[in-house]
């Protein structure tokens, strides 16, 4: 209770006065455009390297190619910026959904199963998003209804898909063959195939809905002043079940282009988790707000795409792709924390 | 205070905190009940040594980590890193002793690196340890030529070893000791100095912990650098227990290790991490792993049942707390 009366408290000690307030404002915009064409530049100089060194990279063909593996990463990262945009910025107490990887892993396994048990393929593909909308569910009854941290819920959820993946498979590669699949991976138009449109079309799809619709204006109120969005009105509770499920129904979908490109299911899926917490939270330097957005998240993808193909290109080792992906989030979020401290204190 | 609290409140926050010791002895009755071999003496010890010690040392970390309000997921880094130095020397002939504190200087410079990058650079918690972990997983898959075990097989203070993994002091393995040694230092840390009152403070509320004057920094310092060592401390008991080095081994740790702090919270009052609790968490999960093989369950239903059970403790202690604060 004590803890509640300081929280309460606790703005009281950092209200400022009005015009300081103003220019503290016009000061972080100015900057955080700084850093938005900063990062914009870092991607394009990254392009700009890897073009000129690397053999093909800037090749039509190579494109489709990082667009084609960045798809079920971008996915993801989709579903976790939308759970972050609204539960609030806070990783600890606000939004995030840890259990995003192992429900992919859990979808392609019932989407592998499921198609060889004969079932078929709308049958098959309908199975795999419910069980992607019913691990987003229990995330979102843990979360809203039983009031657990989403830290906390998500990662017990986390361990329920892992494990049911487990039980599925029983820990072996499932192959599995279906025309649906085969499409995936064989149709092509205007050069980009199956996979590089899905991930266009939910781009686009996802950049109106959270960035043009009133319930995506209605969901950025609840995740940055979810006090005043209830107060305003809005049934908070179901915004953020919404976003739950949504990362459900993403993870769902990135399932099924996951099987067609490794024709089945195949243990380890759930290792992508970092990679999806580190593109979402990284889209929040192409925003002008700071906060995660969609086109910000593919631009991290694509960028941590590119790297990696580039490193294959050059034939650097593998082993450093992660590396460098921890330094430049690091580099990033400081640049980012040392501008901002300096125009807030 | 107690004359504005309405009479049924304390009852209620009785029954939120008893919520996962009550679990916890449910199952253990349970377990008990199915599998003889469960109840016997010699495997609860064979819990405390083999499913507890490690993660407990890492969880006690965790817990001054969370209590200043951060977090950090590089402790399995830590772990491995410190496991790597001392697999690594031994390896080329170094002694106990040398290899040992190699390791614990590699823990520590992951701590001080955290530290480094929360405290100068202003990155929060959450992504500085996620970007040293990314990092310490290329650090160790290129000092290994892609994640290939390191496996001490001759030439190594095997006496020494042995006696870390498997010697005991009165009768009990050193590892307990240790962890007992570990709990009584954090404990003290957090209650009884006042490095854990600012701790706690800093904890509580950044802002006010800031304008206070309390030594924010120096604080946050110590408390990676700590967690750093308790997590060295537990990657070179492993390593000395499975006489290798394998790569990635220690990320098992961080998870659990989050799970039990936040598990641990229900049974404080003002839902703060505390010792007694994150003990009671790191032996629930420890517990669980045990019990679920022993009465026959394959391994995979494990996971789920471990998911299920923490799911459904976590939102009964979360949903009676919220239910008390709302009426």
């Amino acid at each position: 209770m004590s803890s509640n009366v300081l929280a309460d408290q606790a703005p009281a000690f950092t209200e400022r006065s009005v015009d300081l307030e103003d220019r503290d404002i016009r000061r972080a915009r100015r900057q955080s455009q700084v850093i938005r064409l900063g990062s914009i530049a870092a991607l394009i100089a990254v392009f700009a390297y890897f073009s000129a060194v690397a053999p093909g990279f800037a090749n039509l063909g190579n494109i489709a190619n990082v667009i084609e593996q960045s798809a079920v990463l971008a996915l993801l990262a989709f579903g976790m910026s939308i759970v972050v945009l609204g539960g609030g910025g806070d990783v600890i107490r606000g939004g995030i959904d840890l259990s995003l990887g192992a429900n992919l892993g859990l979808c392609v396994a019932v989407f592998a199963v499921a198609s060889n048990a004969g079932f078929s393929d709308w049958l098959a593909v309908a199975i795999t998003f419910g069980t992607g909308a019913a691990v987003g569910l229990l995330n979102a009854i843990a979360v809203v209804g039983l009031g657990v941290l989403p830290l906390l819920a998500t990662l017990a959820v986390m361990n329920i898909c892992a494990g049911a993946e487990l039980v599925l498979t029983q820990n072996t590669v499932i192959s599995t063959n279906s025309p649906l699949l085969g499409s995936i991976v064989g149709l092509s138009w205007l050069g980009l195939s199956v996979t590089d449109w899905v991930l266009v079309a939910a781009t686009v799809v996802l950049i109106v809905l959270v960035q043009g619709t009133r319930w995506g204006l209605r969901l950025q109120a609840v995740g940055g002043q979810r006090q005043a969005a209830r107060a305003a009105g809005l049934r908070v509770q179901a915004y953020l079940a919404g976003t739950y499920v949504a990362a459900g129904l993403l993870a769902a979908l990135a399932a099924i282009l996951q099987a067609a490109r490794l024709s089945g299911s195949s243990p380890g899926s759930g290792d992508i988790l970092l990679s999806v917490v580190l593109t979402s939270l990284m889209s929040t330097v192409f925003s002008r707000r700071l906060l995660p957005t969609i086109g910000g998240t593919l631009l991290s993808v694509l960028f941590i795409g590119s790297l990696i193909n580039g490193f294959q290109l050059l034939n650097v080792s593998s082993y450093w792709v992660n590396g460098v992906q921890g330094v430049l989030i690091l580099f990033v979020v400081a640049v980012r924390s040392l501008s901002t401290r300096r125009g807030g204190a | 205070m107690s004359a504005s609290v309405p009479m049924g409140r304390p009852i209620g926050a009785q029954l939120v905190r008893v919520t996962t010791p009550a679990a916890l002895i449910a199952l253990f009755l349970i377990f008990a009940a199915i599998s003889p071999t469960f109840r016997t003496p010699g495997n609860i010890l064979h819990i405390l040594v083999n499913n507890f010690s490690l993660p407990a040392l890492v969880a006690l970390g965790m817990t001054l980590v969370i209590s200043a309000g951060g977090i950090d997921l590089s402790v399995g880094v830590a772990a491995d890193i410190a496991a790597m130095l001392a697999v690594t020397l031994m390896e080329h002939g170094s002694g106990l002793g040398l290899s040992l504190i190699a390791g614990i200087g590699g823990a520590l410079v992951v701590g001080l690196l955290d530290a480094l990058l929360i405290t100068v650079f202003g990155i929060s918690p959450f992504l500085a340890t996620l970007g040293v972990l990314f990092i310490g997983e290329s650090v160790q898959q290129l000092a290994t030529n892609g994640g290939t075990p390191i496996y001490l097989v001759s030439n190594y203070p095997a006496a020494g070893l042995d006696y870390l993994a498997h010697g005991q002091i009165l009768g009990l393995p050193l590892t307990l000791w240790l962890v007992a040694l570990a709990v009584v230092l954090v404990q003290v840390l957090l209650s009884s100095t006042a490095f854990g009152r600012h701790l706690r403070a800093i904890g509580a509320e950044p802002r006010v912990a800031w304008h206070s004057g309390l030594p924010v920094r120096r604080t946050t310092w110590l408390v990676y650098l700590l967690s750093a060592l308790l997590c060295g401390l537990a990657g070179l008991l492993l390593s000395a227990t499975v006489k290798s080095y394998v790569p990635l081994s220690g990320n098992a740790f961080m998870l659990d290790a989050i799970g039990a702090v936040f598990v641990g919270t229900t049974i404080s009052r003002e839902a703060r991490p505390n010792v007694l609790g994150t003990l009671l968490g790191v032996f629930f999960f420890g517990m669980l792993h045990n019990g679920l093989l022993l009465i026959g369950w394959n391994f995979y239903w494990q996971q789920v049942a471990i998911g299920l059970l923490v799911f459904i403790v976590l939102g009964i202690s979360f949903l009676s707390r919220r239910l008390q604060t709302a009426d």
